[in-house]
């Protein structure tokens, strides 16, 4: 092999300009985790009554902003850094321009402090400004206009981004018509199809009902459809969080392993299985909703379990790849190459641990899609359980791993401490596993998610799998654990900031074992699979949402206006008046008017 | 290599074909994970789910 | 394209797990007869709850032998009525709507379990057997004061429920 030339140069070496809108996204992304860590400790012993140091009523504050921080701001961060650079690592070319780079960062990074300011200006009364609505702001509550305009300006962001990585991709093509397209630069690209799809939606529902409405222009929307709206967005953004992860398996994984990728091809087949399914199955978000018929609901579960397919074989092409690593290094046995396999590298041992949770949260999804059984668990903290294992680890500790591998990659600085790294991602995991299996328990016994006092003074919680109190102590510990890797993390990327650039850290990635000529060619067909994705989303969405629009209306069925943008207290009282008096539209118009 | 490595891999490394390796240790492991699977599920909905009080019939 | 024969095996599993879960469910949407909230309520006028036939005056109403149909209104921060009394052995159907936002019904620990959305009804029917006393809590976060909404759904003896009804014009 002539890797020789080649390992001396990393990427920070070959593409510098690339290597720093990289490192700058990746700061935004770890800012937003550390914030999001610190809600999420507040939160943690709020709930479980260890240590309420705020109010209740601003836990909602908390969690709003625990939510969006880390599912919109630590995700999507990471991964436009990760995709911009397996993008031009993958080409082996730089961006067009990288001042259109740069305004796609500053957008989504604008649209997220002006979203973020909204949030945070929740915690006071000097400010009349709220968006405590969580992260999925349900209408008829209301939030700031602030926190829908920037949600719009950083999905913007986003889709100019994808539009950065496609120029360069065709850039790429026309300089190599005959080469079939590198798998990362697959995968971005798919990802980002998928995207497009799934974001309009969301997009469509801020623009032209929940701003104009929170800006006083329309007096009331649909909260049937507002909500079906964000689902068709929220369920396919669980993949956006999610593809990096697996993109990060796939292709980097086996190779810290001392392998390489089982199969490309089916690797391509994967990241199409998720374009064309992510989108069609948002509904089973709404297995419990009045105003959709039980067909519709049967529908979104049949492409969601079939939307199994694609993880389930990536366990198996992820795993076998890994073998062929152990094997390569020695191992034997049925079982027995799992002890030659680099536990001691924490980018190894991240991603391993990331997966195994990962196969974890894959059954406790396979009861959230299992439509009546959602009468079990529908918005109890079995469901907060569940992502927490999915995007909480498969995603955030499979970053956080992969950060390790990769940082130097764009630095040229090594990690300041490899040790601690392999104890932070073992502290993450064991916390996750206390803190998730409780809320499991919990959840079947029926404790709700989104509260901040889940003891009610009617009646006990039935015992099972150890009771209420026992599981919150569970809980509280292991979200102690996970913020103390959290800082860990935080704490050793700084001290690497300071390390001395030094030589020698690249690592090329290898091909497959079975390589991209082995695919049929139609799999790079990338408009065929926009074509069907879009022909399945209009399938399964087209009815629903008409029978929606023509129950209740485009603007719905003369439904109120709940802003939360005053004081708490105040809220609730001016609220329950307001609805009272049935002058919802009224009130609305003259808050808006005061905060003009 | 190095440079475009996917796209240029083919040739010399799809020998695939011929010194075919066999994941045995995956296949067992994941076979392991079906099983768990299988059980879990068939708890869960059959005996937690079914078996609670106020089942939804209409 | 080449694809391992242990993969291929994989592959049948998997969809024959997949068919398992599918086929599970509609086992119990056609054995235990488990029925998904729906459409099956026209929308209603969430602001003009006061002049609605049903829900001006929140209430459970005997529609037959055994059968019971219960009148509930959410609202931040509570369910009217409180407690929902039913008597004990009888088909009890549920129909919740929202004055406000939109709420969580959720009777703890059991299945009955739907959202509450402003300006529709959820519909679902139970069938409740000895006496007992439920919680009833909101499960979708409804305003700073969401913690505090919760209620009782108490099933009693049928003895205990006549007198309840015979007994005064509070219920």
């Amino acid at each position: 092999m002539s890797e020789a030339i080649e390992a001396e140069r990393t990427f920070y070496d070959k593409f510098p300009k690339e290597a720093r809108i990289v490192r700058a996204a990746f700061l935004s992304s770890f800012l937003a985790l550390i914030l999001g860590a610190i809600f999420g400790i507040i939160q943690t012993l709020h709930r479980t009554d260890v240590a309420r140091i705020i109010p209740s009523t601003d836990y909602y504050t908390v969690l709003t902003a625990h939510g969006v921080f880390l599912v919109i701001s630590f995700t999507i961060f990471f991964l436009v850094g990760l995709f911009t650079w397996a993008v031009v690592r993958s080409l082996d070319r730089p961006l067009l321009n990288t001042k259109i780079t740069w305004t796609w960062y500053a957008l989504m990074a604008v649209g997220m402090t002006m979203t973020g300011v909204s949030i945070l200006a929740g915690f006071t009364d000097a400010i009349d400004m709220s968006a405590d609505v969580l992260f999925t702001f349900y209408a008829p509550l209301q939030a700031h206009p602030l926190f829908y305009t920037g949600l719009a300006v950083f999905i913007v962001g986003s889709w100019i981004a994808g539009a950065d990585w496609f120029r360069t991709w065709l850039a790429w093509k026309r300089e190599n018509p005959d080469e079939r397209i590198p798998l990362q630069t697959f995968m971005v690209l798919t990802t980002m199809a998928m995207w497009y799809i799934a974001s309009s939606a969301v997009a469509a529902s801020v623009l032209i009902f929940l701003l104009p409405w929170s800006l006083g222009l329309i007096d009331q929307v649909n909260p049937t459809l507002t909500r079906t709206l964000f689902w068709f967005f929220g369920h396919p953004v669980v993949y956006f969080w999610l593809m990096p992860a697996y993109m990060l398996w796939y292709t980097v994984l086996p190779k810290i392993a001392g392998g390489r990728l089982f199969s490309d091809p089916l690797a391509r087949v994967v990241f199409v299985l998720f374009l064309l399914l992510s989108t069609p199955v948002g509904i089973h978000h709404q297995y419990l909703d009045p105003g959709i018929a039980e067909g519709f609901k049967f529908i979104s579960m049949t492409n969601t379990m079939f939307l199994l397919l694609p993880s389930l074989l990536t366990a198996f092409t992820v795993v076998a790849s890994v073998e062929y690593g152990a094997r390569q290094r020695g191992g034997s046995g049925l079982l027995g190459w799992l002890t030659d396999l680099p536990w001691r590298k924490p980018e190894f041992t991240g991603m391993m641990l990331a997966g195994l949770m990962f196969a974890a949260g894959g059954f406790s999804g396979m009861v959230n899609a299992g439509m009546n059984i959602n009468y079990m668990i529908h918005n109890t903290i079995w469901v907060p359980g569940h992502f927490h294992l999915t995007v909480g680890t498969a995603v955030a500790l499979t970053f956080m791993a992969a950060t390790y591998w990769i940082w130097p990659q764009i630095t040229n600085k090594p990690i300041y401490s490899r040790t601690i790294g392999l104890v932070q991602v073992v502290v993450w995991f064991i916390g996750m596993a206390l803190m998730s299996n409780a809320m499991h328990a919990q959840g079947i016994m029926g404790v709700p998610r989104r509260t901040a006092e889940p003891e009610y003074s009617g009646f006990e919680y039935a015992t099972m799998f150890g009771g209420f109190e026992e599981l919150n102590i569970q809980i509280a510990i292991g979200g102690t654990l996970l913020f103390v890797s959290t800082v860990l993390f935080i704490g050793n990327l700084v001290l690497t900031m300071g390390n001395p650039k030094v030589s020698g850290l690249a690592d090329p990635l290898p091909p497959a074992l079975s390589g991209p000529n082995d695919s049929p060619k139609v799999l790079d067909n990338l408009r065929l699979w926009v074509g069907i994705a879009l022909t399945l989303v209009v399938l399964a969405y087209a009815l629903p949402l008409a029978a929606i629009i023509q129950r209740g209306g485009l603007l719905g069925p003369g439904v109120g206006t709940y802003p939360v943008w005053l004081s708490p207290a105040l809220d609730a009282l001016a609220n329950t008046a307001v609805s009272a008096f049935g002058a919802v539209g009224d009130a609305s118009a003259s808050l808006v008017e005061v905060i003009r | 290599m190095g440079r475009n490595e996917t796209a240029h891999a083919s040739a010399d490394d799809v020998s695939g074909d011929t010194e075919e390796f066999d994941p045995i240790g995956t296949l067992t492991l994941i076979g392991i994970y079906f099983v768990i699977l299988v059980l879990a599920w068939v708890y869960i909905y059959y005996i937690e789910f079914l078996g609670r009080d106020l089942v939804v019939v209409g | 394209m080449h694809i391992h024969a242990y993969e291929k095996l994989w592959l049948a599993a998997s969809v024959m797990l997949i068919l398992l879960l599918v086929g599970s469910v509609t086992y119990g949407a056609i054995g235990p007869g488990v029925a998904m909230v729906a459409d099956s309520e026209p929308t209603i006028d969430a602001g003009g709850l006061d002049e609605d036939e049903r829900f001006s005056e929140p209430r459970v109403e005997q529609v037959g032998e055994n059968e019971y149909e219960a009148y509930v209104v959410s609202f931040q921060f509570g369910f009217q009525p409180d407690p929902i009394v039913v008597p004990e052995n009888s088909t009890v159907t549920f129909y919740v709507t929202s004055r406000d936002v939109i709420h969580g019904f959720e009777v703890a620990g059991t299945n009955a379990n739907t959202m509450v959305v402003p300006g529709e009804v959820s519909e679902i029917k139970v069938e409740v057997e000895e006496p007992q006393e439920y919680g009833l809590i909101c499960n979708e976060y409804c305003g700073a004061g969401h913690h505090a909404m919760e209620g009782k759904v108490n099933v009693v003896s049928q003895a205990e429920y006549e007198d309840r009804t015979s007994g005064g014009d509070s219920e």
